[in-house]
């Protein structure tokens, strides 16, 4: 099990750059979520990893070795794709024993460790059948088998749950997130499901058209998120974001939200490092949960547009003097479309993100 | 995937050497076209690659007008071998896709046709000369012997599975939900398949029309039972070429193989796509 | 108004039906054509000793007649057995050949590079050649002052002046050259198509797992592809079974009958010898032996189908 680590990384494929300047380092044992939305470089991030692209710029690293010019036969990592690949012309038996076939291991030999991980994956009852035609849930195991078997020093997946039914993608998540801490290997999840990254990962590194955004905890990433796009795209609903600017008065220093509502006092730390930084114009930044309903005049005034329920709770549409956001209530909250409300974020939550370069504003 | 450079050395060497070898015959055909009859039997270090002195002559030969060095005319120009050609093989081909392509439209949506399939395959399967004479006493006894018209009849039948199985995996690909949209608003089946469906299908139409051409251009053999003075096509006119007395006509029958082999070859290539398509009896596709 | 039964107006599916019959018919009835009376008729004067030489009709046939005279002949004849012989031959090193040379052309042409398309349309284009054509161009390059001499001094420094074409084994060789020549870039269509059809995910993961481009060949690319296998090379035998044009054009079947095949050997029984009744007996034969061996191809098939669910 080796960690890994990404040295200046770039990646264009003619005059597009997949990935503008890439510095990242994988734990070893870690569980790292690789996460953005479609064509932000994860994917290519991905196969530079396992050596399936060469970087235009940068090195790789396992451990202390540089791979960068190892070829991908024998970089040592496991692979699974999206859809598996599964060599579905053999068995389950074959597939399993494929990588020790290469490296030219011998027949005793394959047969006890086929044996030995179908065991431990509950593959046993399975192994004479034709791979084809199994069940999704058999084939990500297998798939998982087929790369471990050989005991690469990493793994890397792609998405492997983006084709299961919503049903399953609970079930198999946690049988992989047990997989990776009974195996103790180094994982790299490429993922654009954020919820899939916060329940499964030890670290999420999000990323954006080719720039890592922010590398950090679940939490770490939920609570300070280090711009405006890992805000929005962190949390479901993301992060609400209103325009603001700030303001000396009475020396405290208040966010004034302009027609989207009263002034909001800021909270001691944060406003100290808005003081130190120097900010002006910034965003307002709240999330929908931690939001209460307040009197008039406080906080605020929103016109609801919409009232979603999804069932547990119920997500408050609003909209605050042009800009568009959510908060999250129980289903019992008093509100209705097309009222207006007043809504309070509470302080300690609040985030400020400067309106020019979209960074956060302090930072944990 | 990356290749090493040695890796793309040898393919191109390969590749390179593959493609001499299919230009060879084709190029030393090109050049006898052009050379003139002093060049034809050129031997040892005269032998050229290319003509040392290209000329016309061939081609003028070939429709008539008899040209400097060649000693004898002849009693018949290509121009007739080239309509017969032309003309059994674009109404052989009218009738292979007329028929073929209603049977297949019958196959794929009706599932009609019984054995149909099965024969066509069989028909394919055997040697043309083991049906020829009976062929041939047809033929005669219905006065398409030695005709345009009576070869463009065998060619239709004998190309026709062709016809057949391009268009009904055609038929097969083509979205039910168009058709069924134009059955709902009241349009009987025959309908929606002459109004509908077939002015759709202009291209596989006008790419299995062209693969069956070539295929009948391309006969000889049964042209050659079937034809003689009257309207003989271009490959049997032209094995007729050389006589005993003007010995081998290098130069004009190349001249002729060229004006027959062009045609077929430019088709072949405007249809590349579908080429896999129609040699598999649509087994597979590209 | 209520309906009478049998004036109802036919069902949707019924019409379709006869829609569907009305379509086919035109096809079937050229079957049918081409396949009714020849049968007939071969039936009939395969067992006869009629020639048209003899001046009389084939309905006449009867007056020659021999029972199986043709078939028991047919047993004992020397020459028939030489072409048959000899096809097979043909068959045995042609189609190996080609597919050989194609799969290894084909295994080039799967990734991208530079010139593809145009390489890729020059490759093709010996099998869009019209046959009888290729045979004058093969012809004309066999010949003893011709061009495959010609580089064969250039390469070997001597003056090679070999007749080819009248040499019967070296006339065997030319018309085999020329077949693969010709038939070479219908095995590289068709595998190609094939091996660009196995899945890219599964060659990564293979190469991942240790796998070097042999390796990936032999165990990933060639078992998918077999259908398609099978595919091109019944094709290939079929048509290389049924050999004619080219050959016919550069040997006539000779020198003497070295180069004779099946259909050569029939072509001539027709038109120069005119021994129609044998040559219906022979058209018989291969009509029978043809449809057996594809019956037995199409169980086969069937129980394969089965056998896989």
């Amino acid at each position: 099990m080796s960690s890994i680590h990404l040295k200046a990384l770039t990646k264009s494929f003619g005059n597009f750059e997949a990935i503008k300047q890439m510095d990242l380092m994988v734990r070893d044992g870690e569980f790292l979520a690789l996460l953005g939305p479609s064509g932000c470089g994860k994917s290519t991030t991905m196969n530079i990893i396992a050596g399936m692209e060469a970087p235009s710029t940068g090195r790789v690293f396992f451990d202390e070795r540089d791979v960068s010019d190892v070829p991908m036969t024998r970089r040592g990592v496991g692979f699974v794709f999206q859809n598996y690949a599964i060599f579905t012309h053999m068995n389950v038996r074959a597939n399993l024993a494929y990588g020790l076939r290469m490296r030219g291991v011998g027949p005793a030999e394959i047969d006890r460790r086929v044996a030995a991980i179908a065991e431990f994956l509950q593959l046993t009852p399975f192994l004479d059948q034709p791979s084809a035609k199994l069940s999704v849930n058999i084939l990500q195991r297998l798939a998982i088998g087929r790369s471990a078997i050989v005991e690469p020093a990493i793994f890397l997946l792609d998405e492997p749950l983006s084709n299961v039914d919503a049903a399953f993608r609970a079930v198999m998540r946690t049988e992989l997130k047990h997989l990776q801490r009974q195996f103790k290997q180094t994982m790299v999840y490429v993922t654009h499901d954020q919820l899939e990254a916060m329940t499964m990962a030890d670290r999420i590194a999000v990323m954006d058209h080719g720039v890592l955004q922010q590398v950090g905890t679940p939490l770490e990433v939920y609570n300070n998120p280090a711009n405006i796009f890992v805000a929005r795209f962190i949390g479901s609903p993301g992060m609400n974001l209103v325009p603001a600017t700030l303001v000396e008065r009475d020396g405290a220093l208040l966010a004034d939200l302009g027609a989207a509502g009263a002034s909001r006092p800021l909270e001691a730390g944060l406003a100290a490092a808005a003081r130190a930084a120097g900010a002006r114009e910034v965003w307002f930044g709240f999330r929908p949960e931690g939001v209460n309903l307040a009197a008039d005049g406080q906080g605020l005034a929103v016109t609801i547009t919409f009232l979603e329920r999804i069932g547990s709770r119920t997500i408050v549409h609003f909209d605050a003097a042009g800009t568009a956001g959510k908060a999250v209530f129980e289903n019992d909250v008093p509100l209705a479309a097309g009222t207006v409300a007043q809504l309070v974020p509470a302080d300690a939550l609040v985030r400020l993100f400067d309106r020019q370069s979209g960074l956060a504003i302090g930072g944990a | 995937m990356r290749r090493s450079i040695g890796f793309e050395i040898f393919r191109y060497a390969a590749i390179l050497l593959a493609v001499a070898i299919t230009l060879v015959p084709i190029v030393w055909m090109l050049s006898m076209a052009f050379k003139p009859v002093a060049e034809w039997q050129a031997t040892g270090a005269n032998l050229t690659w290319w003509p040392k002195n290209p000329t016309l002559d061939n081609f003028r030969f070939i429709f008539g007008q008899s040209a400097s060095g060649l000693i004898i005319a002849l009693e018949k120009t290509a121009a007739r071998p080239i309509l017969s050609s032309l003309l059994s093989a674009s109404f052989g081909t009218l009738i292979a896709m007329a028929a073929g392509t209603a049977a297949a439209y019958g196959l794929s949506r009706f599932r009609a046709g019984g054995n149909l399939p099965l024969a066509l395959i069989q028909l394919r399967l055997f040697p043309p000369m083991a049906v020829m004479i009976p062929v041939m006493i047809m033929w005669t006894f219905l006065r398409l012997n030695d005709t345009w018209y009576g070869l463009a009849l065998i060619y239709g039948i004998v190309t026709l599975p062709f016809a057949f199985w391009l268009m009904k995996t055609f038929f097969d690909e083509f979205p039910r939900e168009i058709e069924e949209a134009a059955l709902v608003e009241g349009c009987s089946r025959l309908r929606v398949f002459l109004k509908v469906t077939l002015p759709m299908m202009a291209a596989p139409l006008a790419s299995s029309a062209l693969f069956v051409f070539i295929l009948n251009w391309s006969d000889y053999l049964i042209a050659l039972l079937l034809t003689n003075r009257e309207w003989a096509t271009i490959p049997v006119y032209m094995a007729s070429l050389s006589s005993s007395m003007t010995g081998q006509l290098y130069g004009a029958k190349a001249a002729l193989g060229l004006i027959a082999a062009v045609p077929p070859v430019i088709a072949g290539i405007a249809i590349q796509r579908h080429l896999v398509r129609g040699l598999t009896f649509g087994a597979l596709k590209q | 108004m209520s309906t009478d039964a049998a004036k109802a107006p036919m069902s949707a599916a019924d019409s379709d039906r006869k829609l569907g019959f009305y379509l086919t018919l035109p096809a079937q009835i050229l079957v049918l054509f081409i396949a009714l009376f020849p049968l007939l008729m071969q039936l009939y004067i395969s067992l006869t000793d009629w020639s048209p030489l003899t001046g009389r009709g084939w309905w006449d046939a009867w007056a020659f007649w021999n029972t199986f005279g043709n078939y028991v002949e047919l047993t004992v004849d020397a020459r028939w057995w030489g072409a048959l012989w000899r096809t097979v031959l043909v068959m045995l090193i042609c189609v190996p050949a080609e597919f050989l040379l194609g799969l290894a052309l084909a295994t080039l042409f799967i990734d991208n590079f530079r010139g593809k398309r145009v390489f890729y349309s020059i490759i093709l284009m010996p099998m869009m050649v019209v046959p009888a054509v290729a045979g004058y161009m093969f012809f004309m390059l066999f010949q003893s002052g011709g061009p495959i001499n010609n580089i064969a001094s250039a390469l070997s420094g001597q003056n090679v002046a070999i007749a080819w074409l009248s040499n019967p084994n070296l006339a065997f060789v030319a018309v085999v050259v020329a077949d693969i020549w010709q038939w070479t870039p219908l095995m590289f269509l068709i595998l190609l198509a094939g091996l660009v059809g196995v899945p890219d995910d599964q060659l990564k993961a293979a190469t991942l797992l240790g796998a070097n481009w042999w390796q990936r060949f032999t165990t990933i690319m060639l078992p998918r592809m077999k259908g398609i296998i099978v595919i091109a090379v019944a094709i290939r035998l079929i048509e290389n079974f049924k050999i004619f044009d080219t050959l016919y054009i550069m040997t006539a079947g000779g020198p003497g009958v070295a180069t004779e095949t099946i259909s050569v050997y029939i072509y001539k029984l027709t038109t120069n010898d005119l021994a129609w009744g044998y040559v219906a007996a022979i058209a018989l034969v291969i009509l029978i032996s043809l449809s057996i061996v594809l019956g037995i191809a199409i169980s086969r098939q069937a129980r394969a189908g089965e056998g896989a669910a």
